[in-house]
């Protein structure tokens, strides 16, 4: 699947997510297609944590994966000076954010291109993707100045799981 | 034994090995040396052990410590035999696996041994953690956006830390050069040249606002402490369990909200609670510090800089030598050693003994030991006090 084309500006494709079987399916399948899916309660809609199988707030063991708003804003930020030898392909230090999604979830993501390293607490951001060995990953832009009716959120499951 | 009293729980021995920046031996090898050496600190033969708990990191090899240690360290005839496992916060977690133990006639004489051995050859400790953590579930997808080893988490929370208490880069400053100032005193500390504020600047930068001396240093080693209600086991140097406090705040990622903040409190006021204390009854705090800005989040967090903004307390002199609650008295983790909380318990027990050489603080007679562990998602909090 990797093409020189392919390469991620960030990392080696050695990095790339396990995908077939993993926890983050879901999340991996709607990013291939640039949506962005997560994890919500069933029952309550509470937003879930990615690995999370029971609702802390009802009690339910069923989980809903859907799209939600590709907007969010930055929770936390750091730039990663270290660069692993191996792993990190680029040659400057690169950003890593925790962003506050609309949808209630929190995602620890990378810029969308290197040369986003401008983030600050409290920015909004849009989520977009990165291809790491031909796996869409979630990675932020800085917000664009209006909202794209193409990233509102659709209701439709894309993936249920019952105990 | 009359069953159903409770006995006085104390610590009665101490066993160390080198804490080594050079790879070499197993966790097992070192373990072993820890243990016979915590024996003969307490003056009991290894049949006195009825009880046996062993703890490692989760970290980055394959040959961690486990229960099997009792047959390979030589024990036999054991009450209680577990592997504890709470992060961070294992070691306290320990200490009050084997009180509950001894307090129920469950066991009399429980040895404590941590061992780990995260460094080996060929490659420094951050390329060793940043290849650690695999490629599935959440820890998958961290890793294939850039967050490789431990230290980019802390940044993100340093960073939260740092924008919603006004504090900066100055107070990490004051936590590393003070850490350092008791390190020139503990000759078991893997970093003793002297640091002032212009060597914290000129350290680079890794995952920003942690520098590379904001990090901790992991070390080849292992520690055993011995817990006993036998008065006759390590009379000489006792030093009793007063109380300890445990927090789990099970806290979720969720926009609107802090994920890593506000945990841990109650730890501190059930361990005080248990041994009728307050915090100004407290002589030190050793504290669990893998970056130095859980140092400044706790000491805030914990209620232990009293009416003092942390900042200011820890700008002040509070935290160091002469002051008002000496605290990592051996360095800590940052230039001491990173054995994960064997560390804070371990200085604690050497200055309650009055073993603490140049670094040893006056008049020391209780230690406040608090362990952390994952995202800060663990608390555990240990108050000891030297016999009168």
């Amino acid at each position: 699947m990797t093409t020189a084309l392919d390469l991620d500006w960030l990392l080696n494709p050695s990095l790339a997510p396990d995908v077939a079987d993993d926890t983050l399916a879901p999340l991996y399948t709607a990013a291939s297609y640039g949506q962005l899916a997560l994890p919500f309660c069933a029952d309550c809609a509470t937003p879930a944590d990615l690995d999370q199988r029971v609702c802390d707030i009802c009690g339910s063991a069923r989980t809903l994966w859907r799209t939600v708003q590709l907007t969010g804003t930055v929770h936390s930020v750091t730039v990663m000076h270290r660069r692993e030898p191996g792993l990190v392909r680029t040659g400057a230090p690169y950003p890593i954010l925790d962003v506050e999604l609309t949808s209630g979830h929190r995602l620890i993501m990378t810029s969308r291109e290197s040369a986003d390293t401008a983030f600050r607490i409290g920015d909004p951001v849009a989520i977009r993707f990165r291809s790491l060995g031909g796996v869409a990953i979630p990675a932020a832009i800085p917000a664009p100045p209006a909202s794209s009716p193409a990233n509102e959120s659709t209701a439709h499951s894309i993936s249920e799981e019952c105990p | 034994m009359t069953r159903g009293v409770p006995r006085e729980v104390a610590i009665a021995g101490l066993g160390m090995t080198e804490m080594s920046l050079r790879p070499g031996r197993t966790p097992l090898q070192l373990a072993v040396e820890a243990a016979r050496s915590a024996l003969a600190d307490a003056g009991i033969e290894q049949r006195a052990i009825d009880g046996l708990l062993v703890g490692s990191s989760q970290g980055v090899r394959p040959d961690r410590l486990g229960v099997a240690f009792a047959a390979q360290g030589g024990f036999s005839d054991l009450r209680l035999l577990e592997h504890i496992e709470i992060k961070g916060a294992t070691t306290i977690a320990m200490v009050q696996r084997a009180q509950l133990a001894i307090e129920t006639g469950a066991a009399t004489t429980v040895m404590c041994v941590f061992a780990d051995a995260p460094l080996v050859a060929g490659k420094g400790a951050g390329s060793t953690y940043a290849h650690s953590g695999g490629n599935a579930g959440v820890r998958g997808l961290e890793r294939a956006s850039g967050v490789l080893g431990s230290v980019p988490t802390y940044a993100l929370l340093a960073r939260r830390w740092l924008h919603t208490t006004g504090a900066d880069e100055a107070d990490l400053c004051a936590v590393v050069t003070t850490a350092r100032a008791w390190a020139l005193g503990n000759p078991a500390a893997v970093v003793r040249t002297p640091l002032d504020d212009r060597g914290y600047y000129d350290s680079p930068m890794v995952s920003d606002p942690l520098r590379r001396l904001d990090c901790a240093r992991p070390v080849n080693g292992a520690v055993a402490v011995i817990v006993s209600g036998d008065p006759s086991v390590g009379e000489a140097a006792r030093l009793t369990v007063r109380g300890i406090g445990r927090d789990h705040p099970i806290r979720h990622r969720r926009a609107g909200g802090e994920s890593w903040f506000g945990g841990g409190r109650r730890a501190v006021d059930l361990a005080l609670d248990q041994a009728g204390m307050s915090r100004a009854d407290l002589d030190m705090a050793q504290l669990y510090d893998p970056f130095s800005v859980v140092t400044l989040m706790l000491l805030d967090e914990y209620g232990l800089t009293g009416v003092q903004p942390v900042s200011d307390f820890v700008r002040g002199g509070g935290i160091g030598p002469g002051g008002a609650l000496p605290t990592n008295t051996g360095g800590g983790q940052l230039s001491g050693f990173y054995l994960q909380g064997m560390t804070p318990l371990a200085e604690a027990i050497v200055q309650l003994r009055g073993a603490g050489g140049e670094r040893q603080v006056p008049d020391a007679a209780t230690a406040l030991v608090g362990g952390i562990g994952g995202r800060v998602d663990h608390h555990a909090a240990l108050i000891l006090e030297r016999a009168a």
